[in-house]
């Protein structure tokens, strides 16, 4: 694709036939370029695909245990950050006495999903993580709405790759590096061993 | 008076006072894990070490007594330092399942991280002492691990309840709280061993998993279970009430309540909630209920109530609020029908304690608002008696009680017409013949007088169902149908209303009320009873 030129305009000028010689000399130069060059500004969309990163925040997925079980512990820490309010939690009992709680019920509704990615910094035990999935496409608004076995099974489904996910990089590291730097700038502490005088 | 000084502010408290208390009463919050204002003090938590002048070494706040001339430093160096230390020995076998923990954020130990440790933990999850989890005492959930010993609930349960279920067993690292071979916890003040619990050891069984305290709104209320009316919080989220909890009140309450009043937000939600009025077709006892507009109801109510004239009854409800009940006689006055609220003789009831702590054989919460107000005029036994005798043409009740009186049932039988305002269909709503749609207690404003003669606040936390309306508002309606609508368009102003009309709230108004409620002057009906 190549670099991408910027053209700004100036939209207190008068307008005359100057800005529109710029257009269709951009125009036209595309079509040179596509015609003779084989350089092409589109993409055949649902056969090809454009290259997205490995930070893209497309639709999620909920991560599982080793047994198929959610790894969700129902903690709603993602609901809680989340600014569109789209997730909706029920909270269930596990036998397991490390595991305790799981999600029965667990929501997305993708069409107020701001793609934000708030829900994967948020989450303690790495169970929400996107994908780069990105052709979002339904009849119904109810279909739209994920539920949590989708969100599992999407797991299987991830052609596109994962995308935003914790292991990229240490979201939660500034939070706490501000919350260290107040605490020493307002009580003087600095965690660790007890400093002692002398 | 001793005068002291904690951080730098002077503050003069009365002799005996603990530094926690004089810093509480400045605003100044002591991190404290043991120390409850309404448990003795224990002292062992050593959370609360704070620096006084003179003293050579660090003073727990909540054990020592204010002397005058102290000179108290709660975040001095050293101060903050101890109770870091304090905090990280604490949390040493902590396992942080905060994720799966209801006590999250309410929690003093993550209060407590985020103000004054923010340390790096030392010890790795694996070195950790492992105790027992997931332990059902019945209406508690026990989770040993989760425990910082501070042993308030075995604090409540040896000077509150007398009960002493719980005990430490083992020693060192490997302390930990239980019940005699796991018993559950059977008295009726098990839902504050969750409340006093400063972690997620004891949580509650009803509220497991529910739903997170931080969406919770908190709503300034009373309970409505018994006379004693207790001050709560009416936790709530989307319209949907998930739990209630004790609010402090040193005169009422302290810092309790009893489970029975816990589970009292159960009623609002069930789905036998009145959501519109219904009149019987069919004619009288006739065969089913038809859905009616409030209106058409209302205008049923009014043509039956004009057609009696005087020859009708009004029986007030003691589940009512003092508005509602205000509106109510006003109403009666109005059609000058008979009027009383209640069988028995409601103060003998009102002053029966049902246990040693809270409850109330009187499971109304406003039966003294009602003999405040004048409701008590006619004598139940006088109406019921015209009704067996045919005297009375139309019955307006306020709340469904009488319907399931057994020993009302013939009276009932020889009324042409009842209307009740009910917020739940049930039992004995077949003897009506008109149903108004009432909104129940969480839903309105308006005040409770308790067995003390205390008027306290309910504020409306959640929205009525369908057309259902507080009490008031429903008499209110077929006042204003008779041509005497109320002075008042909110349970605010119609208190006004009653300071203005009724002796015995003269001079008061809701700010004076305020949170903590307000005893009526001792001169009314209803004796004081001395607090034990």
């Amino acid at each position: 694709m190549g670099t991408t030129r910027v053209v700004t305009v100036d939209r207190d000028t008068k307008p005359g036939v100057g800005p529109i010689l710029l257009g269709m000399a951009i125009t036209f130069s595309n079509m040179v370029k596509t015609l003779f060059g084989r350089r092409y500004s589109t993409i055949q969309f649902p056969e090809q695909k454009r290259n997205t990163s490995g930070r893209y925040r497309g639709i999620h997925v909920l991560t599982q245990r080793m047994d198929g079980t959610p790894k969700c512990v129902a903690c709603y820490m993602c609901a809680t950050v989340c600014p569109a309010e789209c997730i909706y939690i029920e909270a269930g009992e596990r036998p397991e006495r490390d595991i305790e709680k799981y999600p029965t019920r667990f929501e997305i509704d993708l069409l107020r999903c701001v793609y934000c990615g708030f829900c994967v910094d948020a989450c303690p035990e790495e169970a929400i993580i996107m994908s780069r999935e990105n052709d979002l496409v339904g009849t119904t608004r109810a279909e739209l709405i994920i539920d949590r076995d989708r969100l599992m099974d999407r797991g299987k489904l991830m052609e596109y790759g994962a995308g935003y996910r914790p292991d990229e990089h240490d979201v939660r590291r500034p939070v706490r590096v501000a919350a260290l730097e107040r605490l020493k700038r307002e009580h003087g502490i600095v965690p660790g061993m007890p400093q002692r005088s002398e | 008076m001793p005068k002291i000084k904690i951080d730098g502010k002077e503050i003069e408290v009365a002799a005996g006072t603990s530094v926690i208390q004089a810093a509480s009463q400045l605003g100044i919050e002591i991190p404290h894990f043991c120390w409850h204002p309404d448990l003795p003090v224990d002292g062992n938590c050593r959370m609360c070490l704070v620096e006084i002048e003179k003293m050579p070494k660090l003073q727990i706040a909540c054990n020592t007594t204010v002397s005058d001339g102290m000179v108290v430093s709660t975040r001095s160096p050293k101060a903050a330092q101890a109770q870091r230390t304090t905090l990280e020995f604490l949390l040493v076998n902590h396992p942080i399942d905060c994720p799966v923990c209801d006590q999250a954020g309410e929690c003093y130990l993550q209060d407590q991280y985020m103000e004054h440790g923010l340390h790096d933990s030392k010890i790795d999850p694996e070195e950790k002492v492992q105790k027992r989890k997931v332990v059902d005492l019945g209406p508690i959930m026990l989770d040993a691990e989760r425990c910082v010993l501070c042993s308030r609930c075995l604090r409540f349960e040896s000077h509150v309840t007398g009960t002493n279920s719980f005990e430490f067993r083992n020693r060192g690292d490997h302390t930990q709280i239980a019940t005699f071979e796991d018993r559950p916890i059977t008295h009726n003040y098990a839902g504050n061993l969750a409340d006093v619990c400063p972690v997620g050891a004891l949580l509650s069984h009803d509220f497991r998993f529910k739903m997170r305290v931080w969406f919770l709104k908190g709503t300034e209320s009373v309970c409505p279970g018994c006379s004693t009316g207790c001050n709560i919080f009416v936790d709530h989220r989307d319209d949907e009430v998930h739990r209630l909890r004790p609010r402090r009140n040193v005169d009422v309450n302290r810092s309790w309540m009893c489970d029975i009043g816990r589970v009292e937000y159960k009623e609002i939600a069930l789905q036998t909630r009145l959501r519109s009025a219904r009149i019987r077709s069919g004619g009288n006892g006739g065969a089913s209920w038809a859905p009616a507009t409030l209106d058409a109801a209302l205008d049923a109510v009014l043509e039956r109530l004009q057609q009696a004239g005087s020859a009708c009854a009004f029986v007030a409800s003691p589940q009512a609020t003092n508005e509602d009940l205000y509106a109510f006689r006003l109403l009666a006055d109005k059609v000058s029908g008979m009027l009383d609220f209640r069988l028995g003789n409601p103060q003998d009831r009102t002053q029966v304690r049902e246990d040693k702590v809270l409850l109330r054989a009187d499971r109304n919460p406003n039966t003294t608002g009602c003999t405040d107000l004048g409701m008590g005029k006619s004598g139940i036994d006088a109406i019921l008696s015209a009704c067996r005798s045919g005297k009375v043409k139309a019955l307006l009740l306020q709340g469904p009680e009488l319907l399931r009186f057994v020993g009302a049932a013939d009276a009932l039988a020889a009324v042409p017409f009842i209307a009740v305002m009910a917020s739940h269909d049930g039992p004995g709503l077949e003897r009506a013949h008109v149903l108004l749609p009432a909104a129940a207690w969480a839903e309105v404003d308006g005040t409770f007088t308790n067995y003390q003669r205390r008027v306290q606040r309910i504020h409306r936390a959640v929205a009525a169902p369908g057309e259902a309306m507080p009490r008031w508002e429903l008499a209110g309606a077929l006042l204003r149908r008779l041509g005497a609508p109320l002075a008042a368009t909110s349970a605010r102003e119609l208190f006004v209303e009653i300071a203005r009309t009724v002796p015995a709230y003269a001079g008061l108004d809701l700010r004076a009320v305020g949170d903590a409620g307000r005893v009526l002057p001792p001169d009314g009906p209803a004796p004081q009873e001395a607090r034990a």
